[in-house]
C-alpha cells in the first residue's frame, strides 16, 4: 500500500517516508514511514522515549530530520520551517504547553488567528473603520473558538494563571486558530481524570467533523486511542513495529511484547497505558 | 527645570524606546547607541558640508533638520537591515553581546574614518533653533509620534506576533508567525528611532563625536527599559525621563551623585523588578481614568 499511486488516486494529506532522525549517538526515528489519509483520527502509540513526538517535531517543522522526507499532498515540505508548514494547514499542540503566558487567553487565540489577521497598514495604524470592523471579526472568532473549548468565560484571565485541563484546551484552540487541516495533538489527555478523557474524546470527534480536519495524535491512554483512533501506529525505539486498525494493533503480537515484556495476555488494551509506561521506559 | 535638561530628557526617552522595541519581542538588543551615533553623523556631516543644509551661518532651515533625520533613520535602519539577519539568530545574552560588539565597530570606525573628525568629531553644527525651548517643542512632537506608534502596535498583528515570541519564540513559529522576519522588523525599526534620534540629538549637542555610541551609552539606555519598565512603551518613557535628569537634579551634592545614582539604579529593581510600569499598575490607572470620565459624563447632566 506504500506507493500504489497509479492513474487519478488523489495523493494522501500527508506522507512521511522513511524519516530518520539521529542526535548524537541517539536514533530517535529509524526509517519511520506513515500515510495519513483525509478526514481519519490517526493514533500514534509507543512506550516513553520511543520517538513519537520527535516524529511531530519532524512534522510540524520543528526538527529537521537526519533522513527521509515529508510530502503535503504529494509535495516535499523539507525546508519549509514550522511557520511555513503552518501556513500550509498543519497545526499542533505541545506535550509540555507552551502557551504566550504573559498574554490573556483571548490574546493567544488572537495570535492563533495571525495568518488570517492581515490588515493594511495604514488603516492599521489609523484605526480606520475598515481595520475595526476586521478586528470586530478577528475577536468575534477567537471567542467562538473559546467557547467551542468551554474557556469563554475566562477569556481575560493570563493564560499563566490557567489550571492544567484549561490550558490543555486553550492549546487546542489556539491551534484550531489558524485554520488548520491537520492537527497534530500531544498527549491531550495528560493529566486529566476520566470524565475529562471522556469528554477530550468527544470534543477531538467534534472538531474533527465540524473543521473537516484531520487528527493525528499521541497519547498514552491506550482504551481512549482504541475508542478514538481510525488508525493507529506504533512506535518503539524509533522504529513503526505495527499500523493498522486498533482491532489489528490490538492482536499484534510486536505490540503486546513492546507493551508486556514478552509473553503478555490478550486484553492488550485495558491497562495497557500503565504497563507502557512501565515496561518501556528506555530513555 | 531648564530647557536643556528638558530636551536631554526627551532625548532619553526616545532612546529608550529604542530599547524597548526589540526588548518586546525578547530580543535584549543594546545596539541604539550605536545608530544614534551613525544618524548623529548623517546630521553632523550634512549640515557642516553640503551648502543645502547647511542654510546661512549658524543656523539652519528645519526642512533641512526633518531631512537629515529622514537620512540618518534611513542608513541606521540600512545598517540593521544588513546585519539583522546573522545577528538575530543568536539570543539572549549572546545578542547583547553582538549587538556591544556592533557598537564598538561602529565606535571606532567614527574614531578613524578620515571624513568623521577623529577623537574632536564635528563642531560648528548649526542650530535650526534659536532657542533649547524649540528643541523640546520638536523633539516632544516626535517622542509623541513614537508613543502613538508604539500604541497603536498593541492592537495591531505585529505587535500580538512580537508578544508571542516573548513569551514562546518556538510555539510562535507552530502558529505560524515568520519569526526571524518579526525580529527584524523590531530591530529596523529600533535602528530607525536611534538614527532619527541621533541626528536631531547632533544639532542640540552642537558637536558630534565617538563617544555618543559607546559602551556606556549601552547600559545607560538599558537601565532606563530596566527602570521604567519593559512591557508596555509607557515604561521606558518614564524610564527615559527619570534616569536622564536624576544626575543633573543631584548635582547640589556634589561628587556623592553618582554614587546616589548608582543607588537608584539598583535599587530600582529590586523594588520594582517589573520596572515601574506593569500591566497591573496600568490596569489600575485606567480603571482610575474610566471613573475619572464618568464622573465627568455625569457632571453636566446635573441640575
Amino acid at each position: 500500500m506504500s506507493h500504489s499511486t497509479h492513474g487519478t488516486a488523489p495523493s494522501p494529506l500527508l506522507q512521511v517516508e522513511a524519516i530518520s532522525c539521529r542526535f548524537g549517538g541517539l536514533l530517535a526515528l529509524d526509517r519511520v514511514s506513515l500515510e495519513l489519509a483525509e478526514g481519519e483520527i490517526f493514533g500514534l502509540i509507543g512506550p516513553n522515549g520511543a520517538g513519537k513526538t520527535t516524529l511531530f517535531n519532524v512534522i510540524s517543522g520543528l526538527t529537521n530530520p537526519s533522513g527521509g522526507r515529508c510530502l503535503w499532498r504529494g509535495v516535499p515540505t523539507t525546508g519549509l520551517g514550522a511557520s511555513g508548514l503552518n501556513r500550509l494547514g498543519i497545526a499542533r499542540t505541545f506535550q509540555n504547553l507552551r502557551l504566550f503566558e504573559s498574554l490573556s487567553v483571548r490574546e493567544n487565540v488572537l495570535v492563533g488567528l495571525h495568518n488570517a489577521a492581515r490588515a493594511p497598514l495604514l488603516g492599521a495604524l489609523l484605526g480606520n473603520g475598515s481595520f475595526r470592523r476586521h478586528q470586530g471579526r478577528l475577536e468575534a472568532r477567537a471567542m467562538e473558538l473559546l467557547s467551542l473549548l468551554d474557556l469563554g468565560a475566562l477569556a481575560e484571565q493570563r493564560a499563566g494563571d490557567l489550571p492544567y485541563g484549561d490550558r490543555r484546551r486553550l492549546e487546542i484552540a489556539r491551534a484550531l486558530a489558524t485554520a488548520p487541516q491537520l492537527l497534530l495533538l500531544d498527549e491531550p489527555a495528560a493529566g486529566m481524570n476520566p470524565s475529562e478523557k471522556d469528554d477530550l474524546q468527544q470534543l477531538i470527534g467534534r472538531i474533527r467533523d465540524q473543521f473537516a480536519l484531520t487528527v493525528l495524535i499521541i497519547e498514552h491512554h491506550v482504551p481512549l486511542m482504541m475508542r478514538l483512533c481510525d488508525r493507529l501506529a506504533v512506535l518503539n525505539f524509533g522504529e513503526r513495529i505495527a499500523l493498522g486498525s486498533p482491532a489489528e494493533v490490538r492482536r499484534d503480537p510486536r505490540v503486546i511484547e513492546a507493551y508486556l515484556g514478552g509473553s503478555g495476555g490478550g486484553s492488550g488494551g485495558g491497562s495497557g497505558g500503565g504497563a507502557g509506561r512501565a515496561a518501556g521506559d528506555g530513555r | 527645570m531648564d530647557a536643556a535638561l528638558l530636551e536631554q530628557m526627551l532625548l532619553g526617552s526616545l532612546l529608550a524606546l529604542s530599547v524597548y522595541l526589540p526588548l518586546r519581542c525578547g530580543q535584549l538588543s543594546l545596539a541604539t547607541p550605536g545608530f544614534y551615533a551613525v544618524g548623529g553623523y548623517v546630521a553632523a556631516l550634512l549640515s557642516t558640508g553640503v551648502a543645502a543644509f547647511a542654510g546661512s551661518g549658524a543656523t539652519s532651515p528645519l526642512p533641512a533638520l526633518v531631512a537629515e533625520m529622514v537620512l540618518g533613520g534611513m542608513l541606521a535602519g540600512l545598517i540593521a537591515l544588513a546585519i539583522g539577519g546573522p545577528v538575530l539568530r543568536l539570543r539572549g545574552i549572546y545578542l547583547a553581546i553582538a549587538t556591544i560588539a556592533l557598537v564598538e565597530i561602529l565606535r571606532v570606525l567614527n574614531l578613524n574614518l578620515p571624513f568623521t573628525g577623529g577623537a574632536m568629531g564635528i563642531f560648528g553644527i548649526p542650530q535650526p533653533f534659536a532657542h533649547a525651548g524649540g528643541y523640546v517643542l520638536f523633539t516632544l512632537a516626535l517622542l509623541a509620534l513614537a508613543c502613538w506608534l508604539c500604541q497603536r502596535l498593541e492592537a495591531m498583528r505585529l505587535g500580538r506576533a512580537m508578544a508571542a515570541i516573548r513569551d514562546d519564540e518556538l510555539a510562535a513559529a507552530s502558529v505560524g508567525i515568520d519569526t526571524p522576519r518579526t525580529k527584524l522588523i523590531a530591530f529596523v525599526a529600533s535602528a530607525v528611532l536611534a538614527g532619527i534620534t541621533g541626528a536631531l540629538a547632533a544639532h542640540f549637542f552642537n558637536s558630534w563625536n565617538a563617544r555618543a555610541g559607546s559602551f556606556d551609552a549601552s547600559i545607560t539606555t538599558l537601565a532606563f527599559v530596566v527602570f521604567g519598565g519593559s512591557r508596555f512603551w509607557l515604561g521606558p518613557v518614564l524610564g527615559g525621563l527619570a534616569l536622564t535628569a536624576l544626575p543633573e537634579l543631584l548635582r547640589p551634592v556634589g561628587d556623592l551623585r553618582l554614587i546616589l545614582f548608582g543607588a537608584v539604579i539598583l535599587l530600582g529593581p529590586l523594588f520594582f523588578p517589573q520596572g515601574l510600569v506593569t500591566a497591573e499598575r496600568l490596569r489600575w490607572l485606567a480603571a482610575l481614568l474610566r471613573l475619572g470620565r464618568k464622573r465627568g459624563h455625569q457632571a453636566p447632566q446635573a441640575p
